[in-house]
């Protein structure tokens, strides 16, 4: 057997080292820099991705890539800061009313459209109800569902939106029918901010995009790119620092990164694994990289409907069966461990919050409370039959599938693993009675703890066809705690309720918390000020570029073939 | 049957080189599937986090301990590779058998009926039919749906009675039906079809897979078939059987079938070499079988995420195909041109 | 003959009509939401339901398809306006109009999209289909002449491997070698201008020439060596006129109709979009769109690039059968 083995491994050895040239080069070395202590004016931004956009309306944008472009073209009356503070932006203040009800927004003076019209209160009215116009393809309208006059609004009883009141050329306010105060953080994003007058006042999607923010459409090329170029009649003096940007859009992950080497791209932000690694482990480029931290969280979602989940011993059980280090590894520089429902940007991460976390020994303990003891000596016991574990093809999702079942494995839980494609779990995952146990996430919608809670905890999610509580979970004490929090303004109070709903859920765990998704990127070193911003990715508003002086651009260098690179090239095969 | 038990066919056979490098690679292929998980002590469905892993948490090399390396969660590269040979013979075997033998039968049916009478269908079917459509098109469903259920009826009912009158109208042979069928499933988007088979067994198992490819490839295989039918059928020992009154089944079977036997061998095995590929193919856009059931599409579909840093995750499947793939086809060859050989 | 001719037309209009059909009901059967991927997987159910009420997706399936098909064809103004609701979706030619609706995810016509992704695999399928004869006929007209020697067994052996290898791992290896490696082409992608679209197709046309060239070897070699045993090709060899004219002029013509075949038959196939090696090279043509449209459950797109596919594959076949009555005596009756 030894020798048969050896002579296997030789002939394997063999064919592997003619195949395996995969040698693990270190990055470039970062590329020259300036030194200006101030900002400097002028330059153009590349940026890349391999995905794609669909609109460039903020009625109806809704993802992240859309946004990245929609925050620069469309400045709101407020906005986030980089830590996720509500702040002014085309408004110069605003205020809220003791009881909470009502919004008031001082537009600044001079502040203008790209097309040269003032931005008036009216043209604010008019883009809020061009939004939530009953027409108008939704995304994120229920954010919204608090101001008065809404219901009447989308049932098409009203033409206006009754709650938003023009009380002066640049005054504007604002009335909820009840203190919400997930209002302002919801108001900031992006969906409700004024566009220009050529807009009418219903959406359309012939209409050519325009808006008041920093940057204004120069280009679409539909599928290919996106070119902003500064808008002169921004409020900010001096700002925005570079002249224009431009945006590619599916381009391959590796490409990215050799125009990023080739100072092609300024920023690189989709980097493959392998990519992650080297410019983590390299000195030179480690204080150019950074996390993007709006957070995305994710978990094992556990129909409390279906057997065995509907037991909360075994629910309880799961959440200590799963070793988060483990799944970590899955992907280590995206992923860190999570033990609560809240991000550490909302919960203030104190590390006393008691949440779920890895226990083996508790974990057998809580099945053998469940009525479904487990031995792993011999392997007896547990629950009968396998349980199916739906889950889609993707990078991260696939894998943590796979370790899940291993280690469910070891608590007597046998998954057998569904494949679905990506619709089919949308609609499967979101229908009563169909999916015992499947991986889920959230991303953050707008940055406040209600967002965690309630579309994903809340009885009033719960929709047999349709539903983002896809854990149908129901707990009377839970709502009556997100009622609370919801209009609580103090933020204190509303801090301690929040946490106290994050602890219900460890414990009564529908979702078993198992990590928090961010991405890293990596931007050139004449890329400055560039915010690592808790709301908004690849926030580059403030960024100014400072470039060396006289620094050849070398835009189309990578397609030509320079001999001395395709020699250099044909070594690099040989080493 | 008598060309492939043909002592000479035999010999042409063995004394073709590209066939014996055929049989070598199959034969590799069946033995490394047998015995291959048997020489490993891992277990192909165990992450090794410690062992498997390197200090900054990515999937080892090749080593002494792991001979291909592990994969992206940190698996055994090597005993993956063995078990994903055993389902891709499997898959590829029973895949091309259910395939030939559907292809078989209808080309047989197909080649037998060309150029006769066949059934006719009533004119008044297809002006129903064609009312039913266009009543449906202008939103009139509910009529629409009738008068084409009426057009049916119409056309099953001509079919049993055969009275003249009603009955006339252009002719419809088992020929022309079957390979109209093979038309329109030959223009048919393979994707979308195999999504919609997989959607409608709710579930990717290795026996779906396999009924998944099987009906889907048939198409080839009926038309080869019926070509070489048409050929055979006006053989004289061909029409003495029907003289003397055999019934039609039993001719196709016992006459037209053996004589038919040699191409539909060298094209079944041209054809499990391409399911491997098939199967690879539906491994990598994502409905092929359920992880963590270690198969080579998936493992090239999982190495290609990451090759560019760890190319041994694509290397070795990709050489698994290609080895198979190209043993299967020169096996095809081999037998090819020994049962049909071109005189140099 | 007019009248098998029109019998032919009807036909492929025929197939291409089932197939469409087919795939629209196969796309209503399959359990998903489009709604739901264009509202995506956070947005709240009331969102949801009214965005199924603006695609038309809460009508039953049998009212959604006599719309689809009303639509599909019909008269109406030769100027079109791209925001009249009732025409703004529509290719027109003069009064004759074509409408596939709007994509539920891009929210723009199905013809403008189609129209932007057609003339990028078209382009694609000629140049693969250029590589693959071109190489395909030299290499199997270089292996007939020298049959038996060890060129004609490389040959042989060499296209059987090409035969073997799946279109993702020729496109992979390539890839890795050429673009990763030797950093010579673009690892994928279109490019932004002439010279970079020229660069970017060479990848993928390789890809799909050298799988297809395998085959065409193949098959022109054993065409050759048997025209060559026939008569009239011996005649000419024995009148004594150059190896050369005789391979060319006699034997290759016999080789014609089988190629013409394939060739026909493959671009056909490729009109549609080689799926496999678009995705991988992310060349933004008809197979890639199929792809993304399925996955996220576009009906619109997926009826559009099924609508195109099969009437390329049906066109094609026409085309072919056309072709042998002009290039084979024989067959025309």
């Amino acid at each position: 057997m030894r020798s048969i083995r050896r002579k296997t491994e030789a002939a394997f050895g063999a064919l592997l080292a003619a195949g395996a040239f995969g040698c693990r080069e270190p990055p470039p070395a970062p590329l020259p820099h300036g030194s200006s202590p101030a900002p400097v004016r002028g330059g153009e931004m590349h940026l890349a991705s391999f995905g794609d956009i669909k609109s460039l309306d903020p009625a109806v944008a809704g993802d992240t890539l859309t946004g990245e472009v929609i925050e620069l073209m469309y400045a709101g009356l407020v906005d986030f800061d980089a830590q996720g503070h509500v702040v002014p932006d085309l408004a110069e203040r605003f205020e809220r009313s003791d009881d909470g009800l009502v919004y008031r927004f001082f537009l600044r003076e001079g502040i203008r459209f790209h097309d040269g019209s003032p931005v008036t209160a009216r043209d604010v009215k008019r883009s809020i109800e061009r939004t939530l116009h009953p027409d108008t393809p939704p995304t994120f309208s229920a954010f919204y569902d608090r101001i008065v006059g809404f219901d009447d609004y989308q049932g098409r009883r009203a033409d206006h939106l009754a709650g938003v009141v023009v009380e002066g050329e640049r005054v504007v306010a604002i009335h909820l029918r009840e203190p919400d105060a997930s209002f302002l953080a919801a108001f900031a994003m992006q969906n409700l901010r004024p566009v220009c007058p050529s807009a009418g006042d219903r959406y359309d999607d012939t209409w050519q995009p325009c808006g008041a923010g920093p940057f204004k459409l120069e280009a679409w090329d539909r599928g290919r790119s996106v070119r902003l170029v500064r808008f002169d009649g921004w409020w900010q003096p001096g700002k925005p620092y570079f002249d224009a940007l431009t945006y590619t859009y599916g381009m391959n992950m590796s490409t990215e990164r050799f125009k990023f080497e080739r100072g092609d791209l300024d920023v690189d932000r989709e980097l493959l694994l392998a990519d992650i690694f080297r410019y983590q482990g390299d000195p030179r480029w480690k204080p150019l990289g950074a996390y993007d931290a709006a957070p995305s969280i994710g978990g094992e979602e556990m129909n409390v409907e279906i057997a065995p989940f509907d037991n909360v011993e075994v629910r309880r059980a799961v959440a200590c069966a799963i070793d988060r280090e483990q799944i970590r590894m899955v992907k280590p520089p995206a992923l860190t461990p999570l033990y609560r429902v809240l991000p550490p940007t909302l919960s203030g991460d104190d590390p006393s919050f008691p949440g779920q976390k890895y226990d083996y020994a508790a974990a057998l303990e809580h099945m053998r409370r469940a009525g479904y003891p487990y031995d792993p000596a011999t392997g007896k016991g547990g629950w009968p039959k396998p349980i199916v574990y739906v889950t889609y093809k993707q990078g991260l999702v696939e894998y943590t599938a796979q370790v899940i079942q291993q280690q469910l494995a070891r608590i007597g839980l046998r998954l057998e693993i569904r494949m679905v494609s990506y619709p089919t779990y949308l609609a499967m995952s979101k229908r009563r009675g169909t999916v015992a146990i499947t991986n889920s996430g959230w991303s953050q919608d707008f940055p406040d703890a209600s967002d965690f809670f309630e579309p994903i905890f809340a009885t009033a999610a719960i929709n047999d066809e349709d539903s983002n509580n896809g854990s149908f979970y129901s707990n009377p004490k839970l709502d009556d705690i997100l009622v609370r929090a919801r209009k609580e303004l103090d933020p204190a109070v509303r801090k301690r309720l929040y946490d106290d709903a994050d602890a219900i859920v460890c414990d009564d765990a529908p979702w078993a918390m198992e990590y928090l998704y961010r991405y890293y990127g990596v931007h050139q070193p004449y890329v400055r000020d560039l915010a690592q911003h808790n709301v908004w990715s690849n926030y580059v508003r403030d960024a100014w570029l400072d470039k060396p002086p006289a620094r050849t651009s070398s835009a189309r260098a990578s397609v030509r073939l320079a001999p001395r690179s395709l020699l250099g090239s044909i070594l690099a095969v040989l080493e | 049957m008598t060309a492939w038990m043909d002592p000479r066919a035999r010999r042409r056979f063995w004394k073709n080189r590209g066939a014996r490098i055929g049989v070598l690679l199959v034969g590799l292929l069946v033995v490394f599937a047998l015995v291959g998980p048997l020489v490993s002590h891992h277990d192909p469905y165990a992450s090794d986090f410690r062992g498997g892993a390197t200090a900054l948490g990515e999937p080892v090399g090749p080593s002494a301990t792991y001979w291909l390396g592990t994969d992206r969660i940190f698996r055994d590269v090597y005993v993956r590779l063995a078990y994903g040979a055993r389902l891709s013979l499997v898959i590829a075997i029973s895949s091309t058998l259910i395939s030939t033998v559907i292809g078989a039968a209808v080309g047989l049916v197909a080649g037998y009926y060309e150029g006769t009478e066949g059934v006719r269908v009533p004119y008044l079917s297809i002006a129903g039919a064609l009312v039913g459509f266009v009543l449906v098109v202008a939103g009139h469903t509910r009529a629409g749906g009738t008068a084409l259920a009426l057009a049916a009826l119409a056309a099953v009912l001509a079919w049993i009675v055969k009275p003249g009158a009603i009955a006339s109208g252009p002719g419809l042979d088992a020929d022309s039906a079957l390979m109209r069928l093979v038309d329109v499933g030959l223009s048919f988007p393979f994707l979308l079809l195999v999504m919609a088979l997989a959607a409608a067994f709710d579930r990717t198992t290795v026996s779906t897979i396999l009924w998944t490819l099987g009906l889907t490839s048939w198409l080839g295989t009926a038309r080869v078939v019926r070509a070489k039918t048409m050929q055979v059928r006006s053989l004289d020992f061909i029409g003495a059987a029907r003289a003397l009154g055999q019934p039609v089944p039993r001719i196709l079977l016992r006459h037209v079938l053996p004589n038919v036997a040699g191409p539909v061998i060298v094209l079944s095995t041209a054809q499990v070499a391409s399911m491997i590929v098939a199967e690879s193919v539906l491994s990598y856009l994502g409905v092929g079988i359920a992880p963590p059931t270690p198969t080579w599409g998936h493992m090239l579909y999982e190495g290609q995420e990451v090759y560019l840093g760890a190319p041994w995750l694509l290397a070795a499947p990709a050489a698994a195909i290609l080895l198979s793939v190209l043993g299967f086809n020169l096996l095809g060859e081999g037998l090819r041109d020994a049962l049909d050989p071109k005189e140099d | 003959m007019i009248e098998r001719v029109l019998k032919r037309i009807a036909w492929a209009v025929f197939v291409v009509w089932a197939t469409t059909t087919v795939t629209f009901f196969i796309n209503n059967v399959l359990p998903s939401d489009p709604a739901r991927m264009v509202a995506g997987p956070q947005a709240r159910p009331k969102d949801v339901e009214r965005i199924r009420a603006q695609l038309g997706l809460d009508r039953p399936v049998l009212v959604q398809y006599g719309r689809f098909m009303r639509r599909l064809m019909h008269v109406g103004p030769s100027h079109v306006d791209p925001r009249d609701p009732e025409h703004g979706s529509c290719a027109n030619l003069g009064p004759l109009h074509v409408d596939l609706g709007k994509s539920y995810q891009q929210r723009r016509p199905v013809v403008t999209i189609l129209a932007e992704r057609l003339p990028r695999t078209l382009l694609l399928a000629v140049a693969a289909v250029l590589i693959q004869t071109l190489l395909g006929v030299l290499t199997g007209l270089i292996a007939a002449a020298k049959r038996n020697t060890a060129l004609d067994h490389f040959t042989v052996g060499a296209s059987l491997v090409g035969i073997s290898a799946p279109t993702f791992i020729i496109g992979l290896l390539l890839q890795f070698v050429l673009a990763y490696k030797l950093r010579l082409l673009p690892l994928d992608g279109y490019g932004d201008d002439l010279a970079e679209h020229a660069m970017s197709l060479v990848l993928p046309a390789l890809t799909l020439g050298i799988y297809g060239a395998a085959y065409y070897t193949r098959v022109v070699r054993d065409e050759l060596i048997t025209a060559v045993k026939q008569d009239h090709v011996r005649t000419a060899r024995a009148k004594g006129l150059g190896v050369v004219r005789v391979w060319l002029r006699h034997a290759l013509r016999n080789a014609l109709v089988p190629l013409v075949t394939l060739v026909g038959l493959d671009l056909g196939a490729l009109v549609g979009g080689a799926i496999v090696t678009e995705t991988l090279f992310r060349w933004p043509g008809l197979g890639a769109l199929s792809v993304t449209a399925l996955l996220d459950r576009d009906g619109p797109v997926i009826l559009g690039t099924v609508i195109v596919s099969s009437a390329g594959i049906v066109l094609a076949n026409l085309l072919v059968d056309a072709s042998y009555a002009l290039l084979d005596p024989r067959v025309r009756r």
